[in-house]
């Protein structure tokens, strides 16, 4: 296919059938719809140019700045748009929960204002949200900020009832789906896409989802948080029904391991909010009906799972558990190191450093910037990260050189020299008390 | 009738127990008036030593520092200048609170100077030789002026810093992180030309050190400000000072409301009461900050986080365990490597679970056109026990009367919503503008103990309008199964509430 511009590129994604092998559904056929295809990567592409597109063809090459509260897939749809146009892109954000996403931001050339949280010290009658503060300047005579409006803008809502809605209709040969399920973030999807399918089926049931109100699902809100959203309406959703991040993740991975889309935790959260849902009225026109006409549901696969590797490692670190290699230090219990270890106190050490022969060579593992400030004369400095990445290879240093070990408290340069002592080095120390020590103790620090 | 929207306290046990003791609760109002302040002097040793063990598991010196201003009490304040010296200290904000300290057994070593001053305030921290932190450059040239001009020693000075997000060149490219913006302290850019002066009135102070206090939840824009701290001390090692203390405030915070999920379906109400959904839930449908634009949610709730899973000591560990934005290793390496001492002014967590004030019920009676609600007249006004001045929800416990005629299963009982008035002839008088929903119906005579009061709820905002009695306030402690009690001011850590047992 040969495109002028990628943003044709946006939209006629594919729809695709869970294998019922993987969800269980005895009566019902369930359909994802990959919106991660999208060029930019996400659902977000298609009401992400349906909103800018007006602002951008006005305003090429001039020097506004599209502006827009997001931290994710609007942000990064946004930011390659207003860079194709030759504009800046700010993003305006309560705070970047994903730090990859915010990295990726960066790389895309966006600008990111993250505003401050909330006071300690409350103040009741200062009830300005910062949000105000970002709508004023926004209002601001001779402002240039193009603002897309996400959240209240209903071209956003457009995007999706000219585009998601009818392609789903057309890929399911014309009819509507007995169920729609999405998760709802601004609404634009689930309101754009349940308004088609009603206008075809007045009998479609259409599922929102939303984030359980303690917990965190990118691009989802939790059911306070749609109240604050100008395009939702309730009346929209025959059911609303929260998930947790739990189930996202676990949903993420039935997508990725059986059904082979590479889903982030959004697209996971929808399918395993869509077969929860649907289990229980399985089970029931099973009994009822028998087998009989096949139902359909659909859901919407927002976005990849590279992005959320951090989100991943922080809820469910075994699944990217890898097995240790090499010598670590972490790997000795503290028994072993103070068995193992030579100490040498502050007094003995600097009589070593000064008088030894072969005098020792002084390791410092504290980071460069801790170094810099002062340190032992003479020293090296090789911050303990890279000394166990070093380590892991084998003995990092020759066997007839004594080594003097320093960290701030002599707990890490404890390990290490146990360590190091068991790969074979004959006359490894660590220095008791660490930095601290030395200096409490009136011994000369340097600086770099 | 709806489910009530419970936010019941969350209370640990020498305050738990405390609110079980019933009879000696009633017997101390019945003596001492309503509203009283009770005060744990025992807990707030406790909490100290639960900052102390996160300094311990991080490895870090440096003292925990009460921020007075956070309850006027002696006993507290005694109790703590009873703990380590080299552990304890006191932040004071005030001529009156610097004397309350010295008088209750600081020395002038363990205490510490912040907010603005006058120059009577100045002169005797120096004088006594306390650590100023220093709010502004022109506080710099005032107390070295009074450094020379009345012959006082050198004294030890931290610098306040503030507007941590313009600082140059560390944010990395292209993100800015947004703080609320401080009147306090000397904003980053302008920190070299303090330095100099540092360096002019080196003969007058010693700096010791960078501070930083802000007023927000954000644990990020916290480790930001941290590091920028570590640096600027790096900058001014370079020119021959040896400063040796970070010091990062306080605002560690407190979890007022037990259950977390109690705390989400009151706010989640909230809400849905603005849009209209359901019944107020507040006095006149007062929205605390939100309203309704349209069908939507507008405006940010000014509320306390009322739930906080981490909170206080749990806070801290967890601000110094997050990586800094530009050096990259977590706050407690930060401080570690560099050979830093942290210092902390921990105020509403340091005196988390350490008391509780009472109230007696006056009156009950129907609230007019709600049926089934009611107005609690109390023996307290909204200036006693200042919830609603700082944005927090929370229930009193019921403690009732007792007595003959509360026989179990007589009357009307189960829940009931009531709205808490104080005791002013002024229509905004209300406790909390929150219905609050008690187990049953109170009647007069009964007591209200709202718990977990001590952090600025106690006495921070009361007042003598209408020549309303202050609330008196009271030290107790639990000895062999029985509850002691002595007036605040005669409180002393050696002399136990009631008197040593022979």
């Amino acid at each position: 296919m040969r495109y002028d511009s990628v943003t044709e590129a946006i939209g006629n994604t594919p729809l695709v059938r869970i294998d019922p092998a993987v969800h269980g559904l005895r009566t019902i056929d369930l359909y994802a719809k990959l919106e991660m295809l999208n060029p930019f990567g996400s659902v977000k592409d298609r009401p992400a140019w349906h909103m800018a597109r007006p602002h951008l063809e006005g305003a090429a090459g001039g020097d506004g700045t599209v502006v827009e509260l997001s931290s994710g897939n609007t942000a990064k749809a946004l930011a390659l748009l207003a860079g194709l146009h030759g504009l800046r892109f700010k993003s305006v954000t309560n705070r970047m929960r994903v730090p990859e996403i915010k990295e990726l931001l960066l790389l895309l050339g966006a600008e990111i204002e993250e505003l401050p949280g909330r006071s300690e010290c409350l103040d009741p009658t200062d009830t300005d949200d910062p949000l105000t503060h970002f709508h004023r300047a926004l209002s601001d005579p001779g402002s240039t900020y193009l603002h897309t409006d996400q959240y209240f803008n209903p071209r956003n809502v457009e995007a999706h009832a000219a585009g998601t809605g009818p392609e789903i209709v057309k890929d399911l040969d014309g009819r509507a789906p007995d169920w729609f399920v999405a998760c709802v973030g601004t609404a634009g999807s689930s309101t754009g896409v349940a308004r088609v399918l009603r206008e075809h089926d007045p009998q479609v049931r259409v599922l929102g989802l939303v984030a359980d109100k303690s917990d965190f699902i990118p691009g989802i809100r939790t059911i306070d948080e749609v109240h604050q959203v100008g395009l939702f309406d309730p009346a929209t959703y025959d059911a609303i029904e929260p998930v947790t991040s739990g189930e996202a993740i676990d949903g993420m991975i039935t997508l990725i391991r059986r059904c082979g889309l590479l889903s982030g935790p959004t697209g996971g959260a929808a399918y395993q909010g869509a077969v929860r849902h649907l289990r229980r009225i399985d089970s029931e026109v099973e009994r009822s009906e028998g087998p009989g006409r096949r139902r359909t549901a659909v859901f919407i696969v927002c976005d990849r799972a590279e992005s959320y590797l951090s989100y991943v490692r922080q809820r469910r670190p075994e699944l990217l558990g890898r097995a240790a290699r090499g010598q670590v230090a972490a790997a000795l219990t503290d028994a072993e190191a103070r068995a193992e270890a030579r100490v040498i106190g502050v007094d003995d050490a600097r009589r070593w450093t000064a008088q030894g022969d072969p005098r020792p060579l002084v390791v410092d593992l504290r980071s460069p910037h801790a170094y810099a400030a002062l340190h032992i004369e003479g020293s090296v400095n090789i911050v303990d990260e890279l000394f166990e990445e070093l380590v892991r290879g084998g003995l990092p240093f020759d066997k007839r050189t004594p080594v003097l070990l320093a960290c701030p408290v002599g707990e890490k340069s404890l390990r290490h020299a146990a360590l190091l002592t068991r790969m074979g080095h004959p006359d490894v120390r660590s220095l008791a008390g660490g930095i601290v020590a030395w200096r409490d103790a009136g011994a000369p620090l340097v600086r770099a | 009738m709806d489910v009530p929207l419970y936010l019941r306290p969350r209370v640990e046990p020498p305050l738990a127990s405390l609110l079980g003791a019933v009879p000696f609760l009633h017997s101390l109002v019945d003596a001492l008036g309503s509203p009283l302040n009770v005060l744990l002097p025992e807990a707030v040793a406790e909490n100290a030593r639960r900052f102390r063990s996160v300094y311990r598991r991080h490895r870090l010196a440096g003292r925990v520092y009460f921020a007075h201003k956070a309850n006027r009490s002696s006993a507290l304040v005694r109790r703590l200048a009873a703990e380590d010296p080299a552990a304890v200290g006191v932040d004071v904000a005030s001529l009156e609170e610097l004397r309350h300290a010295l008088s209750c057994g600081f020395t002038g070593d363990r205490i510490m100077a912040t907010g603005p001053k006058d120059p009577e305030f100045l002169w005797l921290a120096a004088r006594v030789g306390a650590t100023v932190n220093l709010d502004s450059p022109g506080e710099l040239e005032r107390l070295a002026g009074l450094v020379r001009g009345y012959g006082l020693g050198r004294v030890d000075v931290l610098v306040r810093l503030s507007g941590f997000e313009s600082a140059a060149g560390h944010g990395g490219a292209g993100t800015r992180l947004l703080s609320r913006r401080s009147r306090f302290g000397t904003p980053v850019r302008d920190a070299p030309a303090l330095v100099s002066a540092l360096e002019r009135h080196a003969d007058a102070v010693e700096l010791t050190g960078a501070a930083y206090h802000l007023d927000t939840t954000g644990v990020e824009e916290k480790v930001r400000a941290l590091e920028q701290c570590v640096l600027f001390m790096d900058e001014c090692r370079a020119r021959g000072f040896a400063p040796r203390a970070v010091d990062i405030g306080g605002g560690f915070g407190v979890g007022y409301v037990d259950d977390a999920g109690e705390w989400e379906r009151w706010t989640t109400a909230l809400s849905e009461a603005v849009l209209g959904g359901r019944p107020p839930l507040t006095w006149r449908g007062h929205g605390y900050g939100l309203r309704n634009e349209g069908g939507t949610v507008r405006g940010a709730a000014a509320l306390y986080p009322g739930h906080r899973p981490t909170a206080g000591p749990g806070y801290l560990d967890e601000l110094l365990s997050l990586p800094a934005p530009v050096l990259g290793r977590p706050p407690a390496t930060l401080l570690l490597e560099h050979l830093h001492d942290l210092y902390v002014e921990p105020g509403r967590s340091l005196v988390d679970q350490c008391g509780l004030s009472l109230a007696r019920v006056r009156d009950v009676r129907p609230a007019g056109e709600e049926p089934g609600r009611y107005l609690v007249r109390l023996g307290m006004n909204a200036g006693d026990v200042s919830l609603e001045e700082h944005g927090v929800l929370v229930d009193p416990v019921l403690l009732p009367r007792g007595g003959p005629e509360e026989e179990p299963g007589k009357g009307e009982e189960g829940p009931v919503g009531v709205f808490l008035v104080g005791n002013l002839c002024l229509e905004a008088d209300l406790i909390t503008r929150r219905l609050v929903f008690l187990p049953r119906l109170p009647r007069a005579g009964d007591l209200l103990a709202f718990a977990n009061t001590a952090g600025y709820a106690m006495d921070f905002h009361a007042h003598h309008a209408q020549r309303q009695p202050v609330a008196r306030t009271v030290a107790v402690e639990e000895r062999g199964g029985s509850w002691r009690w002595c007036p605040d001011e005669d409180y002393w850590p050696i002399t136990h509430p009631g008197g040593t047992p022979a």
